[in-house]
């Protein structure tokens, strides 16, 4: 989140995608670092994912990622 | 146990979260306390000390005057400012809380009609507010008037110009790039502002010449660019020094100009010295370069000798003063070696420009 | 040591004390979108559909990757990133 949270402060939009569980992590890092860093979360687990369902899951967020990077 | 009401309201005070308008701002445990306050854009580019509630409480002890009191309009948004927030960014250029009641004032001379502090802002010339102190408190509060008085190295003159740029930029919304327009700015625009040598000064000082006592304390403003040099070390005359001095004065600003910007002229006591010796008064050396800065303005109608830049052809065959009656602001101040001089230029006069505005200094 | 980490705000407090994020794109459509694996398995994947579907839409993507996903990206890396690319999806944390 650091790589995004310099992105932002160099102007330049940026979302994270991560899986479900790390959204608590998550927030205790937005909290810390001041900043409501765009973040997309997708369902856990992934490690046991076949590639068919790991592109699924990109078409499942893909407009909603998107939308974090415009207005 | 006795229960003292006073002692109650003390606490009450003591521990009131209430005790400052100012929004708190709490920062995130992983943000460096320096780093978030350039990310806030809230310094002129330099660090600033941490505005903590300990500190500015302390820096409120510098002035009797409520902290709640509206002091000024800030331009350019002409935001309603308290003292306390004047406080808040006093604390973050640096200054000690004796040197609060000086920017109270200074931000008293400059944002007002007259001085036209938005006006200053949002022209491309380089100019910038400068200030000059005179009375007792230069000295109290252990203001520079001698060597380097222009320059850095006195945490008085460095931080009181400062925290007045500060408010312009935190409260008054007025940066670099958004209604601050200036071409080139210059290096005083991070704060400017001087004493003037009273006690060697042969003149009157610039707060006397303008209807002050010596016993005020008073700051004056004063629209400029930075300063530059003038060497003269072989006047052993005052005409001769009046006359070299004039012949730089009549550059200001531009050659081709007259009479629309006004300048100071900071003496140093060498030069100085050459006009006591003489006995000549302000006054007198006043009428003198005056009559030394007559331009004829048909060596400035535009096109004259080869410049394009120029007055227009309906001003022909007349001699005008360089400046405006009362135009030249002369100062006394720097170090003891030096037959030098410095000249500040001005920047546009009048109802449309920026008038040399002076305030009383209350505690 | 003085704590620093309260602060009275200075400003006229017309915006939030709080950062904001850095202003969004109006549209995407000849942007360039820098994809950056965090470099855990699996990502590749991810990153490589989402790089197809970018491309459909006529959006540009280049393709960084990070050293470790244990660390932030390196100083050059991040530079690069900031010079050639209009925003950044990083991926996939698990």
């Amino acid at each position: 989140m650091h790589d995004i949270d310099d992105m932002e402060k160099r102007g330049i939009p940026s979302v994270m995608v991560a899986s479900a569980p790390f959204e608590e992590a998550a927030q205790t890092q937005v909290d810390a670092l001041g900043l409501d860093i765009s973040r997309i979360f997708v369902p856990h687990p992934i490690q046991d994912r076949t590639d068919e369902e790991m592109r699924e899951m990109v078409d499942l967020v893909f407009d909603e990622l998107l939308d974090t990077l415009i207005e | 146990m006795t229960v003292d009401p006073g002692w109650i309201d003390q606490l009450k005070s003591k521990f009131d979260k209430e005790e400052f308008r100012s929004r708190q701002v709490e920062l995130p445990t992983q943000e460096d306390t320096h780093e978030a306050m350039f990310e806030r854009s809230w310094t002129d580019g330099l660090p600033v000390v941490p505005p903590t509630p300990q500190r500015v409480r302390r820096m409120l002890e510098g002035t009797s005057r409520d902290a709640d009191e509206i002091v000024v309009l800030v331009p350019p948004n002409l935001v309603e400012c308290t003292v306390e927030k004047i406080a808040v960014n006093a604390v973050m250029a640096g200054c000690k809380p004796e040197f609060l009641p000086v920017v109270i004032a200074a931000l008293e001379a400059i944002c007002t009609e007259e001085f036209n502090m938005h006006g200053v802002l949002a022209t491309t010339m380089s100019v910038g507010p400068i200030f000059v102190v005179n009375g007792p408190i230069a000295d109290e509060i252990g203001m520079n008037s001698e060597i380097n008085v222009l320059g850095h190295g006195n945490r008085a003159n460095s931080t009181i110009g400062r925290a007045v740029q500060l408010v312009i930029l935190n409260v008054g919304g007025g940066g670099p790039g958004g209604v601050d327009r200036s071409t080139f700015g210059h290096m005083g625009k991070q704060g400017f502002c001087f004493s003037e040598n009273e006690v060697s000064s042969p003149w009157p000082s610039v707060a006397e010449t303008r209807g002050f006592e010596p016993s005020q304390n008073v700051v004056t403003a004063f629209t400029g660019e930075g300063p530059r040099l003038v060497v003269d070390q072989k006047s052993r005359t005052p005409e001769s020094l009046t006359l070299n001095l004039a012949a730089h004065l009549i550059s200001t600003v531009s050659s081709r100009m007259v009479a629309g910007m006004d300048a100071m002229l900071v003496l140093s006591p060498e030069h100085s010295s050459r006009y006591e010796e003489a006995g000549w008064s302000k006054e007198r050396f006043l009428e003198e370069i005056t009559s030394m800065m007559m331009v004829d303005t048909d060596s400035i109608i535009a096109g004259a000798g080869g410049i394009e830049e120029g007055l227009p052809e309906a001003f022909r065959g007349v001699q005008l003063p360089k400046f405006r009656p009362n135009g030249l602001i002369i100062a006394q101040a720097g170090g003891p070696a030096g037959l030098f001089s410095a000249i500040i230029g001005g920047w546009l006069n009048g109802p449309t420009g920026s008038e040399p505005t002076s305030k009383e200094i209350l505690f | 040591m003085t704590d620093e980490r309260i602060l009275l705000d200075p400003t006229a407090e017309l915006i939030p004390a709080t950062r904001t994020l850095s202003k969004r794109h109006r549209s995407l459509s000849d942007k360039t979108i820098g994809l950056l694996n965090i470099s855990k398995p699996r990502g590749e994947i991810f990153l490589d559909r989402l790089e197809q579907k970018l491309t459909e839409k006529g959006i540009q993507v280049l393709r960084y990757s990070k050293p470790t996903f244990t660390k932030p990206a390196p100083i050059d890396l991040r530079n690069e990133i900031a010079t050639k690319c209009d925003a950044v999806i990083e991926a996939l944390a698990d």
